[in-house]
């Protein structure tokens, strides 16, 4: 059954605005967290068990208690940068529920003390991010945010930050670079930006993505016992599946973690695949995350992030692209190459140059100019990304071509063969 | 030097620069406010920026290069972005961005004669269940078909005109 | 350094400092050269290139106890890391694992060479850098031999883009390593280079006007691991292998940079011996391996086709060097003691002995210095900075005092080493009477009143007082811009003062600096020349006087009144000059780069430099010409070799005792091992083969009581009505006679121009950019107001060497007018 604790405008209409969301016991959660000290706050929130929904799963509780107390200057950044091929789940938050997310920051702010939350939104959000400003007003007009909160005498004032068409400022340390008006290159690590040096302007910082935050007033609220009812005992609390792709009602789905698997997901919920079609692969993570064949094993497995361990792919972002039966799996591993090779950030060799000489390969292949060894080529210049680079983007742009030449060599050959028709490569830079 | 989105902006320059504690920080909105300014992000868009943030210009180039939202070429009045990625491929965006294309009678990345419309192709844009979808001038359109667009493009025709006319706000 | 930690390479434990860079550690201790491209020395690593990938691990600790835990065989136990990781980013700690030698390390290290060449040209056999590219170098040891890249899928872009005048990118040979970028931003503080798109398409940029506006470009071709920068001087000059590398040392300012010239016997100079170009050369406490650009692109004038290339005796059609030297020692017998000589401060410590025994044989002491606008030579001498100062030492806890100068201009290896000092976390005060550059780099900015410097000195806040006081290390950077001599004098005099009472002299890091102007401007103060007797020569002109390496008329508006007193010059010179054509005998002299000798810097490093480039016509070097004249004299056997003259030097010179051409040429490794074969490391900066000096000692050094010195307070000359202070500046790029042969630097040099207090301007109507007429000491010159610039109210700063005329040298009082 579907679960709506972070997308409740399902349940009531016009949750975006204010009075709706406080009668709905909006900000009953941040009132309730100043009431409590902010280690306990960490503390509840580490037993939720939640998981961040940004990608990587990291212990959000945990990541809150890596803060130094000692410092006085410590930041909140909302990751609303939302890029990943087949994401779009956080937009629905932002424009539906935006109350939630905030509450959930500034919740977040308490807990860690910060001076100051900063919502970096992608660039494409420009209307979302005006919209926002005017939610994160009315709520500092009741009290929630700026000065003085809740008549608690602490002070965090909430902005928001508009990127400028870069995915990889998803990342945490390349957003904070941003943040700081420079190009969006990731850093170094350590420092982490939990650590004193790593974070925003040096200092101490929080990065989490929107969904997980919007999970914070429940938690808060109803309390972690209660929240980790929901789900399984690793993989707690509910999860936004974005599907898109090959289905016939794509969008965003909200179930309790395990309560769900593909197959019911995709045909129950989604409506199947269309014209009549089979399914033939699953990208569970977007383009980042290894493809699937869709088996019988794969379908039949409860959507967690341990049971897709299992399978050999990741939940991560929980964003399903479908491929049905007629796609040609090297097309797609073309088009996910480009979208890597167009978002490198450059500051790495081995991302840089690889998603640059992956991209010139397979559109040969695709053209049907390929040569026999050109599929182990690309299957060895992706194994010489992944693990070598300075951030996770190059080896998530390994994927595309290490998970897809595993499980579907066929597509690959045949058009070095000469099988498959030649195709003429997709648009890209 | 004058410094033309200082005077033309103030208020909205001072909003920027008051959220962060480092100047730095506001190159990206203001850089936003340069390229609405003069249409796209000019070499004198780039000296104002930098002379408010305190940055030498060399560094507001770098981020107007980095990010694709900055243009530092001259656009038509209305920048459409098509979303061809994967998601949106598999939902007819790649055919979508063609017919565009040749409705307009334009290339990829081409601004047409009037200086109307300027067509790219883009990345994800966080519409995959929305396809075929396209950016204009950053605002969402999604659902979209060539029938449907057809009726936008004729819209900002029209709205452009009214513009020219009598000073309306487009 | 007394903490150190042990970590262990490939299985050999090294007892190494603590908290030193993995990269740095393994070269110089365990002479491991891990490969790198981003990673330089002396910047903050960033762990682009992934060149540097090891296996690392720890030896595993009992948390409870701290003890090592052992594995069953009794050894340590290991616990490595899952991935590779950069040894570049890495600091040592107590027991870090790190093998470089293992095949996984040597798959990455060829993977990612691989990918480097995926879009890099290969036009080794074209390319400036080839020979002596790191690019070249590693790919021979860690590449790949062949490539899986179909050469028609490279992309091609712009080889010839010009960032500025001095320096061009191949955009195609470029690898994205950020170390030009990062020398800008860290090193210089010039902001003025960036990256400009991403991914592959990833390109250096520039948007300053002028392009590239820095006076350090040139050391971004040094570090640069391709030959992806080169300079306008070098390109396509000459393939690194034909060059013989020549240690010099940099003839512009009192840094005495260590430079290296890189010689050809070249056609385009007769065959001879020719400087393709300047190179730094390592020398950790004089200059690291920068250079700025003055040094690196100034060298054309040694051998411009305007020198004066032969000896003129007045009336005579055609002379030799024995007719020069006849002809000036009968001059010189005639004077009866009534001589006096005035030496530029570009002359070498050997010149200014020789000339200083070849008067001392006349029975006269008359020595001044050329420019006379510092002084305190004799300050330095005795409470200048201590022995074994490197300012790349000063850090947290130290404190710097810039006063009265424009170091940017004056000295700028000084100003990039103070502002690394900063970051290092230095706290720096800059006191002028307007902005400088050194501002930017500043905890606390001081604005005195024009010409008050002294009083700035005595009223400092007490606070501040006490912050540079209380400083572990403190240096006082003492400057003349706005001063009279006398001015300077007291300056120095104060500032010594407050070193002495803060207990800041006689040990490394601590006392007294200046730049005075020339290389060798301290030098000249060991040999008895002082700007004070400048003044006196210029009071009480004698019969004759010999005028050595100085364009007095050129510099000095007020110099013709006194010199047409004079009744016989003789003059020593690199190029023909208004002095020259008023002289009786005129002897060519060598250019630095023709001969050899030694300069004394102003940290009092005495520096050696060779013979490098072939003489320009008959020139001789000074000593040579001073020495045979006073054998002419009968003063004894001319000497034969600058070596020789040193040996006497080191006899009659107290504080040159001990000093021989072999003591200076001693070298020893340096941290970082920049330079020998392993240019990968820290850039085409070459090991320092030539020596790297002695530094003589203060008064304060030996031990010697140094006494309160007297500060006189200087008269200023009074501002009547309509009246300003013209401020003297100086400006890196200007047109003297030696620095306009280097064609290529004349964009940079700015047109003549006056900064204009913005409240006086708007009061006499004078608008930015308004061409202005400045009267003062008796001259009238044009220039362009600056009406943005820092001038004090009252004052207007004028640059010297912009215009064709000679500008007042010290400060002065004169009218300023809009040009109708
Ligand atoms: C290339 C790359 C792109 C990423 N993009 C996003 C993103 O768009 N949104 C997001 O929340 N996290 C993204 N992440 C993950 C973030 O780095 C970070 O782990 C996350 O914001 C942490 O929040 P969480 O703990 O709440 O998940 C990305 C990571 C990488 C390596
Ligand atoms: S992996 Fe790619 S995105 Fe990440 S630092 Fe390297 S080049 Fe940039
Ligand atoms: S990553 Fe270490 S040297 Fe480049």
């Amino acid at each position: 059954m579907s679960l709506n604790i972070i997308y409740r405008e399902k349940d009531v209409p016009n949750i975006h605005k204010l009075d709706v969301y406080v009668k709905h016991q909006g900000y009953d959660a941040l009132k309730k967290a100043i009431g409590m000290k902010p280690a306990d706050v960490i503390n509840e929130v580490k037993a939720s068990n939640l998981r961040g929904r940004g990608g990587a799963g990291f212990p959000t509780g945990v990541k809150w208690s890596f803060i130094p107390q000692n410092e006085p200057v410590k930041y909140v950044v909302v990751n609303a940068d939302e890029s990943e091929s087949g994401t779009f789940k956080d937009r629905q938050i932002l424009e539906n529920n935006p109350h939630q997310l905030i509450e959930g920051a500034v919740i977040a702010a308490w807990a860690i003390q910060a001076t100051a939350v900063y919502i970096y939104l992608r660039g494409e959000f420009w209307d979302i991010a005006h919209a926002l400003d005017k939610h994160i007003e009315d709520a500092r007009k009741a009290g929630f945010v700026g000065q003085n909160i809740l008549n608690s005498g602490w002070n965090c004032e909430v902005y928001t930050h508009l990127g400028a068409g870069a995915y990889i400022c998803g990342e945490e340390s390349a957003l904070l670079e941003s943040l700081e008006g420079k190009m969006g290159q990731p850093r170094v690590r350590p420092p982490f930006p939990a650590q004193k040096g790593g974070g925003l302007y040096k200092e101490p910082t929080v990065v989490n993505n929107v969904e997980t935050l919007a999970n914070v007033p429940y938690i808060i609220r109803e309390g972690a016992d209660n929240y980790k009812k929901i789900g399984t005992e690793q993989s707690t609390g509910t999860k936004i599946f974005c599907v898109s792709g090959d289905v016939v009602k794509p969008g965003n789905y909200e179930f309790p973690m395990g309560s769900i698997t593909f197959r019911q997901l995709l045909f129950e919920h989604a409506g199947g695949i269309p014209n009549g079609r089979k399914i033939k692969a699953i990208l569970p993570s977007g383009g980042s995350g290894p493809i699937i064949p869709a088996t019988d094993e794969a379908l039949d497995i409860p959507l967690t992030y341990e049971g897709l361990t299992k399978v050999g792919t990741i939940l991560g972002s929980a964003s399903i692209i479908v491929l049905d039966d007629s796609r040609d799996i090297t097309w797609a591993a073309s088009k996910m190459i480009k979208f890597f090779k167009h978002e490198s950030c450059g500051k790495c060799t081995p991302c840089r140059e690889g998603t640059y000489w992956l991209d010139k390969v397979l559109d040969r292949i695709l053209r049907g100019e390929g040569r026999a060894e050109d599929v182990d080529l690309i299957n060895n210049v992706a194994k010489n990304m992944q693990g070598f680079t300075l951030c996770a983007l190059g080896d998530f742009a390994a994927n595309p071509v290490l998970a897809t030449i595993k499980h579907f060599p066929d597509d690959f050959f045949g058009h070095v063969k000469g099988d498959k028709p030649a195709v003429q490569p997709a648009a890209g830079d | 030097m004058a410094n033309t989105l200082l005077e033309k902006h103030a208020k909205a320059v001072q909003h920027h620069l008051s959220k962060y504690p480092d100047k730095r920080s506001a190159v990206m909105p203001l850089l936003y406010i340069a390229q609405e300014e003069y249409g796209y992000v000019t070499p004198e868009g780039i000296r104002e920026v930098a002379e408010i943030c305190e940055i030498d210009p060399t560094q507001v180039k770098s981020i107007a290069g980095f990010y694709t939202m900055y243009s530092e070429k001259p656009k038509g009045k209305y920048w459409l972005q098509v979303c061809v990625d994967l998601p949106c491929a598999l939902r007819g965006a790649e055919e979508f961005h063609h017919e565009l294309l040749d409705h307009l009678g334009i290339e990829e990345g081409g601004t047409t004669e009037d200086g109307m419309f300027t067509v790219e192709h883009v990345m994800c844009l966080a519409a995959c269940d929305k396809a075929p979808m396209l950016q204009c001038n950053f605002h969402f359109h999604e659902n979209l078909d060539m029938d449907k667009m057809k009726v936008l493009l004729d819209q900002w025709r029209k709205e452009a005109e009214d513009y020219a006319n009598k000073g309306v706000k487009k | 350094m007394t903490n150190t930690v042990k970590v262990i390479i490939d299985d050999v434990t090294y007892e190494v400092p603590a908290g030193a860079n993995l990269v740095d550690v393994a070269k110089f201790h365990a002479d491991n050269d891990i490969p790198v491209f981003c990673y330089h020395p002396k910047m903050e690593p960033v762990g682009m290139c992934r060149m540097c990938l090891v296996e690392m691990g720890n030896i595993e600790k009992d948390r409870a106890t701290g003890e090592v835990v052992l594995d069953e065989a009794g050894n340590p136990k290991v616990r490595m890391m899952p991935k590779l990781q950069t040894a570049c980013t890495q600091k040592v700690t107590d027991g870090l694992v790190v093998r470089t030698n293992t095949p996984v390390v040597d798959d990455a290290r060829k993977n990612v060479v691989e990918f480097l060449l995926t879009s890099h040209p290969l036009d080794c056999p074209i390319c400036d850098k080839g020979g002596e590219c790191p690019l070249q170098n590693l790919t021979m040891q860690h590449g790949p031999g062949t490539t899986r890249m179909d050469f028609s899928d490279k992309q091609h872009l712009n080889k010839h883009v010009p960032l500025g005048d001095l320096i061009f990118l191949d955009e195609e040979r470029c690898i994205q390593c950020a170390r030009c970028v990062r020398f800008q931003e860290e090193i210089v503080g010039d902001k003025v280079l960036g990256f400009h798109e991403r991914g592959r398409k990833l390109q250096i940029v520039t948007e300053s006007d002028p392009g590239f506006d820095t006076y350090f470009s040139g050391n971004t071709t040094d570090i640069c691991p391709v030959g992806a920068l080169t300079t306008a001087d070098f390109r396509f000059g000459a393939r690194p292998w034909e060059l013989t590398e020549v240690p010099s040392i940099d003839p512009w300012d009192a840094a005495g940079s260590n430079i290296s010239l890189s010689t050809r016997l070249d056609r385009d100079f007769g065959g001879k011996a020719m400087i393709k170009r300047v190179m730094p050369r390592q020398n950790e406490s004089v200059n690291e391996i920068w250079i700025s650009d003055k040094a690196r692109f100034g060298h054309h004038f040694t051998r411009s086709e305007d020198r004066q290339q032969s000896v003129y005796v007045r009336g005579a059609v055609e002379s030799t060097w024995a007719d020069g030297i006849r002809a000036t020692s009968d001059i010189l017998k005639l004077a009866g003691g009534d001589v006096a000589a005035i030496a530029g401060t570009g002359l070498s410590n050997e010149d200014f002995y020789t000339l200083h025994q070849l008067l001392k044989g006349l029975g006269s002491n008359r020595l001044g210095t050329w420019i006379p606008t510092h002084t305190g030579a004799d300050i330095l001498a005795q409470v200048g900075v201590g022995v074994g100062t490197n300012l790349g030492d000063l850090g947290k806890g130290d404190a710097i005092l810039v006063i009265a100068s424009d170091l940017e201009e004056e000295v700028p290896v000084w100003r990039l080493r103070l502002k690394r000092a900063t970051d290092r976390g230095a706290y720096l005060v800059v006191a002028n009477a307007r902005h400088t550059r050194m501002d930017d780099f500043a905890h606390e900015v001081i604005r005195y009143e024009t010409g008050h410097a002294v009083d700035a000195i005595a009223n400092l806040n007490p606070d501040l007082a006490k912050e540079l006081a209380k400083a572990n290390n403190l240096i006082i950077v003492a400057g003349a811009e706005g001063l009279s001599l006398a001015g300077h004098r007291a300056l120095m005099g104060a500032c010594a003062n407050f070193l002495i009472e803060s207990g800041h002299v006689g040990k490394a890091n601590n006392g007294l600096l200046s730049p005075l102007p020339g290389a060798n401007g301290m030098g000249a103060y060991y040999f008895g020349f002082t700007p004070e007797a400048t003044l006196d020569i210029a009071q009480k002109p004698p019969k004759v006087l010999i005028v050595a390496q100085a364009e007095i008329l050129a510099d000095d508006p007020a110099a013709s009144a006194w010199l047409d007193k004079v009744e016989t010059i003789i003059s020593l010179n690199l190029f023909p000059d208004a002095v020259s054509a008023k002289a009786k005998v005129v002897l060519p002299i060598q250019s630095f780069a023709e001969r050899d000798g030694t300069f004394t810097n102003g940290e009092r490093r005495v520096q050696r430099f060779y013979t490098a480039q072939g003489p320009m016509g008959d020139a001789l070097p000074a000593w040579q010409i001073f020495s045979r004249v006073g054998e002419a004299l009968g003063q004894g056997r001319a000497k034969l070799s600058a070596a020789t003259v040193m040996q006497e030097i080191a006899k009659n010179i107290p504080a040159f005792e001990g000093i021989t051409y072999r003591s200076l040429a001693k070298v020893e490794r340096q941290f970082p091992d920049v330079g020998g074969n392993e240019l990968y490391y820290g850039g085409t900066a070459y090991q320092n083969k030539g020596g790297l000096g002695v530094q003589l000692p203060t008064s304060a050094d030996k031990g010697d009581t140094v006494s309160a010195f007297a500060v006189e307070s200087a008269t200023l000359p009074k501002a009547g009505k309509g009246q300003v202070y013209v401020i003297p500046s100086t400006v890196l790029y200007n047109r003297q006679t030696a620095f306009l042969p280097s064609l290529m630097m004349h964009p940079r040099v700015l047109a003549p121009y006056v900064e204009v207090n913005a409240k006086d301007a708007e009061k006499m109507g004078i608008a930015q950019g308004d061409v202005v007429e400045i009267k003062a000491d008796g001259v009238v010159v044009r220039a362009k107001a600056h009406v943005n610039g820092g001038a004090p109210q009252g004052s207007i700063v004028l640059p010297r060497y912009l215009t064709n005329d000679a500008t007042p040298m010290h400060i002065t009082v004169g009218e300023i007018s809009k040009v109708k």
